[in-house]
């Protein structure tokens, strides 16, 4: 089980300089410091380009950050790994390797024997209700499928933490509920450590829905850490309960589409 | 299936839709035979057959004289052995012209695809190399050809050394393109995934570049057949290239024209053989058109 006192993620003064073509340097993302324990879900959310997407790049190990120290579970970030497994934004499953060869590739690097890993594979696809297009060619399936192969594939690959970047952006609201669903009951699948999640959005609702704990970022630097405490699982009642909504103003303030910040709390205790 | 039994489409021997025909490959072949596409020969081979009813057969011969000719010198054509050449058969002189081509548009593609994709992902060895490339790519590979008689002689490795460089510096662009055009999402995801660098060149660089290294291996394979003739041709004792050479200096444009036809008709073969390897490679991607 995930120990709540662990330090799982552990950012220290994490900083993201880079020159624009015109000479101007810009900070993408602005000493950021962050602790998130061990089988926590956060949901970092902000307005576009407010430095998120670099922030958990930075995490996965694709970005070096040009100044502050990276340590996840104990060890500082030097690269990717496969301990941090990461869903991103746009399809990123091979479209040359089938379904079920997709979902067990990261085994296959570490020399998972094939019945095994083959099993493994079978086993999430199951879960996330592809049992039926193992054989299939990515092209063959709709967006909402690819994701779910992907998440498929990053659990099945047994990351400690995963890195999620508005993985559910594009797709409508009816898919994206629904893999909002697969991806929570993967999550807390018993048995197993629960893996600590970073939840890229700018969906509100999303966040409320998903999150233990929600981080917002704007202009580089982390503005609001607010934690969830709602019961699971969360359905449209829990999103109205009278602290959801409080959250839900305060997060609209910084996301720019709420005029005075200071109304949420107003809000909030009326009701 | 639609209908009971006896009904049209079964008596008729039919069991799937049109939509899937029970031979896939069959189907493409014929699809291959476009209509406009045969009206455009059978129009072609009309006008041939008028001009050459107006002009000497010196100048121009027949088209129905050149398939006489092509079928009657295809196995045996005594006339060759009179000047020179080796095997006195169109049919030997083909093969040898092909053995040429596959060796040298799979040597080529082998030692091209493989540098153009380490270019793409090593800087050294891109600027060793797209200086070279670059330049042999702009310059006709033809004016090699008297350096490589001097150095290898009139045999088998003169033309083949000419014909794999033209391959080389085609399937070098392509690949190096095709990896560069690769979207470095997959990379990103593989290296997440927990793949090491040796693994990335198996399983995201090699496939993801293939299609379009396959596209270039095709353009390859369709100029290789001309330049290895006039690589026979400027220097040769066998080969298409030699025939043509022997025929021109005896005048006889029939021979000649029966000789491109069958080059032309090699070169088609194979370029159908290659595209349905391909497909068959390629199957991930969407089917095209």
């Amino acid at each position: 089980m995930a120990d709540p006192n662990r330090r799982m993620i552990e950012l220290v003064e994490v900083g993201r300089a880079y020159t624009r073509a015109d000479g101007q340097a810009v900070k993408a993302v602005d000493n950021v410091s962050l602790t998130v324990p061990e089988g926590e879900f956060v949901c970092l959310i902000g307005p576009s380009g407010c430095g998120k997407t670099t922030l958990l790049q930075m995490i996965a190990g694709l970005i070096e950050p040009s100044s502050g120290a990276m340590v996840v579970d104990g060890k500082e970030i030097d690269g990717p790994g496969r301990e941090r497994g990461m869903v991103f934004q746009r399809d990123s499953v091979f479209p040359w390797m089938r379904v079920v060869d997709n979902v067990e590739y990261g085994l296959k690097c570490r020399g998972v024997g094939a019945a095994e890993r083959r099993s493994v594979a079978r086993d999430y696809l199951k879960r996330v209700g592809l049992a039926h297009v193992e054989r299939a060619w990515p092209r063959e399936l709709s967006g909402g499928m690819l994701k779910r192969v992907a998440i498929a594939a990053v659990f099945a690959n047994g990351g400690r933490v995963l890195l999620l970047d508005e993985p559910f952006g594009a797709l409508d609201y009816v898919t994206r509920h629904q893999l909002q669903d697969v991806l929570l009951d993967l999550w807390e699948e018993p048995g197993r450590t629960v893996p600590t999640v970073i939840f890229v959005t700018h969906d509100v609702d999303e966040a409320l829905t998903l999150a233990d704990r929600i981080v917002a970022m704007r202009s580089g630097v982390i503005v609001d850490d607010i934690p969830v405490r709602a019961a699971r699982p969360r359905d449209t009642d829990s999103l109205l309960l009278p602290e959801m909504v409080a959250i839900k103003h305060k997060l609209l303030g910084h996301l720019g589409l709420e005029r005075a910040p200071g109304r949420a709390a107003r809000s909030g205790s009326a009701a | 299936m639609a209908g009971g039994a006896g009904s049209l489409t079964e008596r008729a021997g039919v069991r799937a839709g049109p939509f899937s025909p029970r031979w896939p490959w069959a189907a493409r072949a014929l699809s291959a035979l476009d209509p406009l596409r045969l009206a455009g020969a059978a129009l072609f081979l009309a006008f041939w057959e008028a001009a050459s009813l107006f002009v000497s057969p010196i100048i121009l011969p027949g088209p129905l004289g050149v398939f006489e000719r092509a079928a009657t010198d295809f196995w045996s054509a005594p006339a060759l052995s009179y000047f020179g050449l080796e095997d006195a058969s169109l049919a030997g002189n083909l093969l040898y012209t092909a053995e040429n081509v596959a060796i040298a548009v799979l040597l080529g593609t082998a030692i091209g695809a493989t540098l153009g994709l380490l270019s793409a992902r090593l800087w050294f060895v891109r600027a060793a190399m797209d200086p070279v490339m670059m330049t042999a790519g702009t310059v006709p590979i033809l004016i090699a050809a008297p350096f490589l008689l001097i150095w290898f002689g009139v045999g088998r490795t003169s033309a083949v050394s000419l014909v794999t460089f033209y391959v080389v510096v085609i399937l070098y662009v392509s690949a190096q393109r095709a990896a560069l055009n690769l979207d470095p999402i997959y990379e990103h995801y593989a290296l997440t995934l927990g793949a090491d660098r040796r693994q990335m060149l198996g399983a995201i660089l090699i496939p993801g570049a293939t299609p379009e290294i396959l596209g270039g291996f095709r353009i390859a394979l369709a100029g290789c057949w001309g330049l290895e003739a006039v690589a026979e041709l400027l220097g040769s004792q066998t080969g298409i290239g030699k025939v043509l050479e022997v025929l021109a200096g005896a005048t006889d444009p029939q021979g000649i024209l029966a000789t491109l036809l069958l080059l032309g008709s090699a070169a088609i073969l194979a370029d159908a053989v290659a595209t349905l390897v391909i497909a068959r490679i390629a199957a991930w991607r969407a089917p095209a058109g």
